[in-house]
């Protein structure tokens, strides 16, 4: 301070006597900076952790399943060129049994190898991984967690149709398993009805009859190899075990969604600190722009004494760069602090035991820069006005501005009608457009942003609603253990009370076209099916055809179809051959990614003739479960019930994610009116002083302002919708993914609670204007030459 | 020797949609150490010459110079450093920096000067030196004129010009400020020059012109200047 040059003990006191205002821009510049350096923080230190875990864990290239082979088999095939490390084990599909004679439980139930340089390890997270009895087993963390089981636990299971009970040791983590779902149809994980265990090799031959082979093998993949080579090459040598499918990582479910959940990450980190800048820019510009009008006489002097107009310039453009700098420096450190945090978080979310947690002080360094340049731009733009003040200029009271004639008085009728002050209010909206026009743009955006905010709570539940009720329309979604004779529909009434139903055929196949290919479910539905009801992107209902494929919109995009497009299937069943068919339509779906077809055609196309896999059906039976339960080919019974809650829990993740936003929307708007509404009573005091004057109260003048101000909210509001709305369908595309597709149209109740949200702000807001003409110096205003 | 030379200066400006011609081939000169009083009723155009003579304003026509150096062909980069080193203003509303100190506006003026006088010298000169930690706010009118003559002095320039600066003081204090400026001129060797519109301020001057709506009407040297104290209005 002692040594500070005068020009910046000036700057020092200029920011602290608009701190308000100062605060309200290093609040948006912060909430921004922070996110930029924490988003990217996190997705970097998630992917890295991830890597860490793969490399520690040997996460496979390669995940082959087979009907069985033989173990020795394993050695040879490490001896192709390419592959570094296999592992053969045993994979089996089991249940646990509970207390709950109504509930089902499913396990996935795999060998582990003692071997130190098998794929796929686990890393212990209570307890002990030594299987030293043939019973004892290592349980999945997350699904140990939310079922309460704990080492020394007894548990017990059963395994094509016997039953066993096994001691716990340990609960695990396994790369594998991160993102724990039981097939591609679940899509989302379900910790406390799916589960996996890992037992010996000896246990898992003798449950599932494989003594001396496995039926799943794990290939780590040289360096410099090429991927689709080797898998040729693998595939060809295991089809005589009865190849089953290969995944491979980039198609590894819990990989690909926890990569499709970084990527979402990168993207909100890229895109939303940018908004809260551009925001935090145009504020300091309209600031600084009312700074140097209102400062003329001090430039003017300023210029006197000596000072060139650069310097003068740089004064004003000190200000932007103090906030940049601070808002920058403040931001990137809270986005440190907060990176740290939300990896853990998310690390934790996601049951990835290797922490990785690194500070990127290029990130850092980039936030502050970005603030920074951002603030400096937004500074000379706002302050440019200086270099064309002359000092002599700035000595002179400015010419009056030439009077007009506003819009609306050409509509004489209505203008004339109008009292007195209602003139007054119109011609002041009118009179300084470029402050209006901000007062509008911030209360539109603000409204802009409520409306998307409020549409996300709207539409997740619209989402639900539409899908589980609208789309899908069965109560139960029965899955086989493996494809049965359609006559089963009729076996499964006398097992139940039904109310009605049909088969299905439900398989996952890699859909291709051109170059792009996705793994994806396939129905197959009765051409007049009861249970669902498809509709194409205008709401028109479709049938199923009697040939060919219907698409959901979000497949149809992810592989560029278009309706008549012919598309590649690649059946997982050993032993098929690809078959190509037609796209014959297009069709909406809120969850999940599919294809439909004719249950004849798929059958005839790639199964066989009268097979299932499972069924739809509407019961009242109280019983279901318990009936079902006993049914030995019965892999899962889902009640549309118990998916929706599956997506509830899921969404409430997204949910308290789309709270943070809710909030930074929420400061963002109040920033923007806020800074506005001061701005544009600074600019007016004089006005205000002179009417004082005249003999207007306070009140009447804060009358008058209000009036101005809720004209401004209104049209606010009416501009806010267009931009909300468009903001909202961007934001649904973006947020889309292969889980859930958002179609966000706002819905009526996201519009009214915008109206409210928005009032509320300005109403804030306004209260700043009451203080202001409240503490109004009339007299003080108008002895100053400067106004 | 002189210090200030005009040259046929005219001067039109644009106010709004109306043309006003402030200066009409305006000339004259002033000695080095000269304390020149320009007179005239407003809007007769002295302000609008002071700022010409002072570096703010350029003419439409029209020299000046300083010396032998013509000011009027400089941009605006030499304007800045002729304003910096050769001039010192005094305005009529003082126009002093509200959020710095008494000392403070003061040290904003040397910090860029070439060649300063000592801060204290001049805050002990224009009797602030209890006040210079005030800000303007908490300094009464005459104060912060003394202030302004202060920041203006402090640069150590050749040229003191004074826009009306006892136009919004009273009586008592508009004398102690012409004192003050009386002071700097013999004192500090200084040349002064004074606009006012008060004819009496023009009896304590060395040299008197008469400015009427645009034009110089009379410009005189006046035999016997009257002390400050002798100043009545």
């Amino acid at each position: 301070m002692v040594n500070m040059k005068k020009i910046n003990t000036m700057l020092l006191r200029m920011i602290l006597q608009s701190k308000s205002q100062f605060i309200a821009i290093l609040v948006i510049i912060i909430t921004g900076i922070s996110v930029f350096t924490a988003m990217n923080m996190v997705a970097i230190n998630m992917q890295s952790s991830l890597d860490l875990y793969y490399a520690q864990n040997s996460f496979p290239h390669f995940f082959i399943e087979s009907t069985g082979f033989p173990e020795n088999e394993t050695k040879k095939i490490k001896s192709i060129p390419g592959v570094e490390n296999v592992t053969g084990r045993i994979t089996l599909e089991g249940r646990m049994l509970t207390e709950d004679p109504n509930e089902r439980v499913n396990l996935r139930i795999k060998s582990t190898s003692s071997n130190e340089d098998s794929l796929c390890t686990n890393t212990l997270m209570e307890g002990t991984m030594n299987l030293k009895d043939i019973k004892d087993v290592l349980v999945i963390d997350q699904f140990a967690k939310a079922r309460g089981i704990k080492p020394k636990d007894k548990i017990t299971i059963q395994v094509g149709g016997l039953q066993y009970t096994l001691n716990v040791v340990g609960t695990v983590a396994n790369p594998e398993n991160v993102y724990m779902m039981e097939n591609a149809q679940s899509l989302l994980p379900d910790s406390k009805s799916f589960g996996a265990l890992y037992v010996t090799e000896t246990f898992a031959q003798w449950a599932g009859n494989l003594p001396g082979s496995y039926n799943e093998l794990l290939v780590k993949m040289a360096p410099d190899t090429d991927a689709d080579i080797l898998k040729d090459k693998l595939e060809d040598r295991m089809e005589v075990y009865g190849l089953k499918q290969t995944i491979d990582r980039e198609n590894h479910l819990s990989n690909s969604v926890l990569i499709a959940e970084f990527t979402n990450l990168d993207t909100m980190a890229d895109s939303l600190p940018l908004l809260f800048l551009i925001v935090a820019g145009l504020i300091l510009m309209m600031m600084l722009g009312r700074m140097v009008k209102r400062d003329r006489m001090k430039i003017g002097v300023l210029k006197a004494i000596g000072y060139s107009s650069k310097s003068v310039l740089l004064h004003y453009v000190g200000y932007a760069l103090t906030a940049g700098v601070l808002g920058g420096l403040t931001g990137s450190l809270a986005g440190m602090a907060l990176a740290g945090w939300m990896t853990r978080f998310y690390l934790e979310f996601f049951h990835i035991p290797v922490f990785n947690i690194e500070v990127y002080f290029y990130y850092i360094f980039l936030g502050i820069t970005l603030s920074t340049l951002i603030c400096i731009v937004s500074g000379i733009i706002g302050a440019r006005g200086v270099l064309r003040i002359a000092p002599a200029d700035a000595m002179r009271s400015d010419a009056p501005k030439a009077g007009k004639r506003i819009l609306i008085q050409d509509f004489t009728k209505f203008w004339t009608k109008l009292a007195f002050s209602n003139k007054m209010v119109a011609k002041n909206i009118f009179r300084n457009k470029k402050r209006s026009g901000f007062v509008l743009a911030g209360v539109a955006l603000t409204f802009g942003m409520m409306l998307f905010t409020n549409s996300m709570s709207g539409v997740i539940d619209q989402l639900m609603n539409k899908h589980f009720t609208e789309f899908q329309k069965m109560e139960y979604n029965i899955t086989f253990q493996k494809p049965v004779d359609s006559s089963t529909v009729y076996d499964m009434t006398y097992l139940v009370d039904v109310d009605a139903i049909e088969g299905k055929i439900e398989y996952p196949f890699t859909i291709s076209h051109g170059n792009k290919e996705k793994t994806a479910l396939i129905l197959g539905l009765k051409r007049d099916t009861q249970f669902y009801e498809l509709q194409d992107s205008d709401g028109n209902p479709v049938s199923i055809p009697n040939k060919g494929i219907l698409l959901s919109k979000n497949l149809a995009s992810a592989l560029g179809i278009e309706k008549g497009d012919s598309v590649r299937l690649k059946s997982f069943i050993p032993g098929r051959e690809d078959v190509y068919t037609q796209v014959r339509g297009i069709i909406k779906q809120s969850l999940g990614m599919s294809g439909y077809m004719n249950i004849d055609y798929m059958g005839d196309l790639l199964l066989e003739q009268n097979l299932i896999t499972g069924v739809f059906l509407d019961s009242q039976d109280d019983k279901l479960n318990e009936k079902l339960i006993k049914a030995p080919n019965i892999s899962s019974v889902m009640s549309s019930e118990a998916s929706r809650a599956v997506y509830d829990e899921y969404m409430t993740m997204m949910i308290l994610s789309i709270g943070f936003m809710v909030v930074f929307s929420g400061i963002l708007g109040f920033a923007i009116v806020y800074n506005a509404t001061i701005v544009n009573l600074n600019s007016r005091e004089m006005e205000f002083s002179s009417m004082r004057v005249l003999g207007f109260t306070r009140n009447e003048i804060f009358r008058m302002i209000l009036k101005e101000n809720n004209i401004l909210l209104i049209g606010g509001i009416l501009l806010g919708i267009p931009i909300g709305t468009i903001f909202a369908g961007y934001s649904g595309a973006a947020l889309s993914t292969d889980i859930y597709n958002f179609e966000m149209t706002p819905t009526f109740w996201a519009f009214i609670l915008s109206t409210i949200y928005t009032i509320i702000f300005v109403t804030i807001a306004q209260f700043a204007t009451y203080r202001k003409v409240q503490s109004l110096d009339f007299l003080g205003a108008l002895k100053s030459r400067e106004s | 020797m002189k210090i200030l030379t005009a040259e046929k200066i005219q001067k039109t400006f644009q106010m709004g949609e109306v043309q006003v011609n402030a200066l009409i081939d305006t000339s004259f000169s002033v000695e080095e150490g000269e304390f020149v009083v320009i007179l005239g009723p407003s809007g007769s155009g002295k302000s609008t010459l002071l700022n010409i003579l002072g570096g703010m304003d350029t003419p439409t026509s029209g020299k000046v110079f300083l010396r032998d150096v013509e000011i009027t062909s400089y941009d605006e980069k030499e304007l800045t450093l002729y304003r910096r080193n050769n001039i010192g203003f005094v305005f009529q509303f003082y126009n002093i920096m509200a959020n710095l100190t008494a000392r403070e506006n003061v040290e904003l003026a040397t910090e860029i000067s070439r060649d300063p006088l000592p801060i204290d010298d001049m805050l002990h000169a224009v009797d602030l030196w209890d006040r210079q930690d005030h800000f303007p706010s908490q300094m009464s009118g005459g104060e912060q004129q003394r202030v302004s003559i202060a920041r203006a002095v402090a640069k150590n320039p050749e040229i003191l010009l004074c826009d009306e600066p006892t136009g919004a003081l009273d009586y008592e204090t508009g004398i102690s400020i012409l004192a003050l400026l009386k002071k700097v001129n013999l004192e500090m060797k200084k040349t002064v020059i004074l606009i006012t519109h008060n004819a009496d301020i023009a009896l304590m001057a060395d040299r008197v012109l008469k400015m009427r709506s645009g034009e110089i009407i009379e410009d005189f040297t006046n035999p016997n200047p009257l002390s400050v104290e002798e100043i009545k209005w």
